[in-house]
């Protein structure tokens, strides 16, 4: 992989580790860096965008907050997607639709929820049509308050969420984020997803770590001995 | 056109058995998660071979209960509400709201205040139509197909006039700025020339956006796609924007003034093609008919209190009596209304019902008339041309 | 109200009071007052509302109906049908296509029958719903399984 050194205007750990050779534009790093790099810089979102938070989101993505400098390129199908960035409110008409596509997209997956409509419901959450929040229905990684929140702050949320892929890929155990409080926190009608079990965060660190090179058999029995970390984790979780 | 497809473009409810017996009729769901019905919108389209037979509207994906919501809230808490139904021009759903309050109460807005909601609701005008053009241009050649390119011309334009909102509202996007009898925000030192600087960069613009959209495509696309008679947006309750493209010289703006229309010009856009075509051209002309009426204004601008000639002391004070109304402005999509019964609860606190008339439910309803015949590439042009916000249609 | 519509409409439906903002008309006169209007030029279909008023003799349902001639000074008339226990109405269909989905929304929400329409199905909620949400005994926050 030939890299200009000199033209770098930050030092990522990717660089760090390269061999540098005076005179030679050459570096080498292993396999596994080089992936972890490429998945975490290249989180492609499926904007599941209902109402406000998705007009927005059009301007996270124009020329001002331009999300394409952080290599997240908005993809209008599920199945090319890593996040899905669950931006509005979620109606009782619209949830199995919203579950469908969730399932539709491929492993490694993650969920932003963006605005408030997406975290709790905001003020419709009473209303007989209006699901509390997305983390009712799917596990969320990121949440972004706001309503809506603006470009910076879906930067902002990104960039937490390239950090959890990272630590994730590297196997290191990531707490979950909390629903953001508010002044007067009402609790949702129904649990979070998160603390009925931690599935989907499993099948994430499968998912991710196992994207390797090494094929399917490998991924396999890499499994077994990668989880035992990981059970332990759950079962912490599970018990609070 | 295949007079084949008339019975089903003049009635969509015609059986569809009576379609040839040969057929073999395809059942398409467009929807409710697509790029490009502007939302979560689905349409269940019947195609014979790549030709749409019927077409069938679906709505209700983001039927939030606002209507019902709001019989339980107070007056004063209503207008964070009001600006999320159509959160394409959130200004303009708010000045429906005040004015609807401030008719049952004969209320009388200050002149200051008058002259900047109009100068807002204008300016919000501009953001909208913009939007539609991104949109209109995206769906028709898709980010890959270049039609990114407009979406980025136009955003730059609409980051400004954010910024310019934000300057008065304290927020980009939902601006709780407008109360029952006035303003909540006078204009901030200086904004009157932002907005002038602004102003001399749209109109600069416009020429841009026509260099990159006037090609032979764009018109292959547009002219002859969805043709909708006067006669049929009237019965369809089409209004704003549509409707004029539909030759219907009408505009609440200049024929029901509300605000300080009455004291500028407003210069109608009408074009008499009745296509998706005259639908976009309606729209860039009224895009630069504000720019003019904008320096008009800003030109006038009185000064003054911006609240209360006839003080509402406490937001909360305010009581709808007993009765019933209609009040309509017109809105960048068409004729925002509401309905109002008061006498609620708490002595008139809380409204009894508040129906809101949205007109892109109305323009929705003139998919299943306008599609038959087309293709099934023709479904964005037609739906991207009558501009449609979903969180109006279901509220 | 211009003069020529106030005669027309005194010849035609001598019982209403055309001195009130909001007209107050029986029910067997809502399509051929619409009908009228449309004659009279009042093309332009502007909104349908329906809404629940219980009280001690038991519900009472109103339908109120707006139409706009496209002109300057866009004069408009407003009027309204009381209804009893059991709503149902003419549907305006047949005159004006954009009664369509406006009378669907009110039978969806606030349950008004609009007889004659072509397809009196539910509009914004799911066609398995229970209930209108727009009448008054209906709870704003209804748990709905296994969503919310």
């Amino acid at each position: 992989m030939a890299v200009d050194q000199t033209n770098l205007s930050y030092e990522h750990p990717l660089y760090a580790t390269m061999d540098k050779m005076p005179g030679i534009t050459v570096a080498t790093t292993t396999v596994d860096m080089l992936l972890t790099w490429g998945l975490k810089n290249s989180l492609w979102t499926f904007a599941m965008a209902t109402s406000c938070c998705g007009i927005e989101f059009m301007h996270a993505n124009g020329n001002r907050t331009d999300l394409d400098q952080m290599g997240s390129v908005p993809r209008p199908s599920p199945r090319h997607a890593d996040v899905m960035v669950m931006a509005g409110t979620i109606t009782v008409k619209m949830a199995p639709r919203i579950l469908r596509l969730w399932e539709q997209m491929p492993e490694p997956k993650w969920c932003i929820a963006m605005g408030s409509c997406a975290i709790s419901g905001d003020f419709y959450r009473d209303m007989y049509s209006v699901v509390p929040g997305i983390d009712t229905m799917i596990p969320v990684d990121v949440y972004i308050p706001g309503c809506p929140p603006n470009g910076d702050d879906l930067m902002a949320g990104l960039k937490r969420l390239q950090e959890k892929v990272e630590a994730q890929r590297a196997g290191r155990w990531v707490e979950p984020e909390g629903r953001p409080e508010t002044a007067k926190a009402i609790l949702p009608a129904l649990g979070r997803v998160i603390d009925r079990d931690g599935t989907q965060t499993e099948r994430q660190l499968r998912a991710c770590q196992s994207m390797g090179l090494d094929g399917n058999e490998h991924r396999q029995s890499d499994l077994v001995a990668k989880s035992a970390g990981l059970l332990s984790n759950l079962l912490k979780l599970k018990g609070r | 056109m295949d007079p084949i497809f008339q019975p089903f473009r003049d009635d969509p409810h015609y059986p569809l058995d009576r379609y040839e017996a040969a057929a073999d009729l395809m059942l398409l769901n467009m929807g409710p998660q697509h790029p490009s019905t502007h939302g979560v919108f689905r349409l269940k389209l019947v195609l014979d071979g790549e030709i749409i037979v019927k077409a069938v509207p679906y709505m209700g994906y983001l039927h939030r209960g606002v209507e019902k919501m709001v019989e339980g809230l107070t007056f004063a808490q209503m207008t964070p509400i009001f600006n999320k139904h159509d959160y394409v021009s959130p200004m303009t759903n708010e000045q429906a709201y005040a004015v609807a309050v401030e008719t049952a109460l004969g209320i009388e807005v200050p002149r200051r205040a008058r002259y900047i909601r109009t100068i807002l609701a204008e300016i919000q005008r501009i953001a909208s139509h913009l939007l539609w053009l991104s949109t209109f241009t995206l769906d028709m050649g898709g980010v890959i197909g270049g039609g990114a390119a407009m979406m980025m011309y136009n955003f730059r334009e609409r980051e400004d006039i954010f910024d310019l909102f934000e300057a008065v509202t304290g927020s980009r996007f939902h601006y709780n700025t407008h109360c029952i009898g006035g303003q909540r925000h006078d204009l901030p030192e200086g904004w009157v020339q932002r907005v002038r600087a602004f102003l001399d960069r749209q109109e600069r613009a416009f020429d841009e956006y026509l260099r990159l959209i006037r090609n032979d495509i764009f018109d292959l696309r547009t002219k002859g796609v969805g043709v909708m008679s006067a006669d049929l947006a009237l019965g369809l309750g089409i209004t704003g924007p549509n409707l004029r493209a539909s030759g219907v010289d009408f505009d609440m703006r200049r024929d029901a003034p509300f605000h300080a229309y009455d004291e500028v010009e407003v210069r109608v856009a009408v074009a008499q093609g009745c296509d998706a075509y005259a639908r976009y051209e309606v729209r860039m002309a009224e895009m630069r008919e504000s720019v003019r009426i904008l320096r008009l204004l800003l030109d006038q601008l009185p000064e003054g209190p911006i609240c209360g000639s006839k003080p509402v002391k406490m937001a909360n004070a305010v009581r709808v009596p007993d009765g019933r109304g209609y009040t309509a402005i017109e809105g960048p999509r068409g004729e925002i209304g509401t309905w109002l019964i008061g006498g609620g609860e708490d002595k008139g606190a809380k409204p009894f019902r508040l129906k809101i008339r949205p007109p892109s439910l109305h323009a929705m309803a003139a998919m299943s008339y306008l599609l038959p015949g087309h293709t099934v590439s023709d479904v964005v042009v037609v739906l991207g041309s009558l501009d449609p916000i979903m969180g109006e249609v279901d509220r | 109200m211009d003069a020529t519509l106030r005669e027309a409409l005194a010849a035609r439906f001598p019982a209403v009071d055309l001195d009130q903002d909001v007209l107050l008309v029986p029910a067997a006169d809502h399509y051929p007052l619409a009908a009228l209007l449309k004659e009279q030029g009042y093309t332009l279909y502007v909104t349908v509302a329906a809404s629940h008023h219980p009280g001690p003799e038991g519900d009472a349902f109103e339908v109120a109906t707006v139409l706009r001639r496209p002109v300057r000074g866009a004069p408009s008339v407003a009027w309204r049908v009381v209804l009893g226990a059991d709503p149902h109405l003419q549907s305006l269909y047949p005159l004006f296509p954009g009664a369509d989905l406006q009378e669907r929304e009110q039978l969806d929400l606030v349950g008004v029958r609009f007889d004659g329409h072509p397809n009196p199905v539910r509009l914004m909620l799911s066609e398995d719903w229970v209930g209108h949400p727009l009448r008054k005994d209906y709870a704003p926050n209804m748990p709905h399984a296994p969503w919310r």
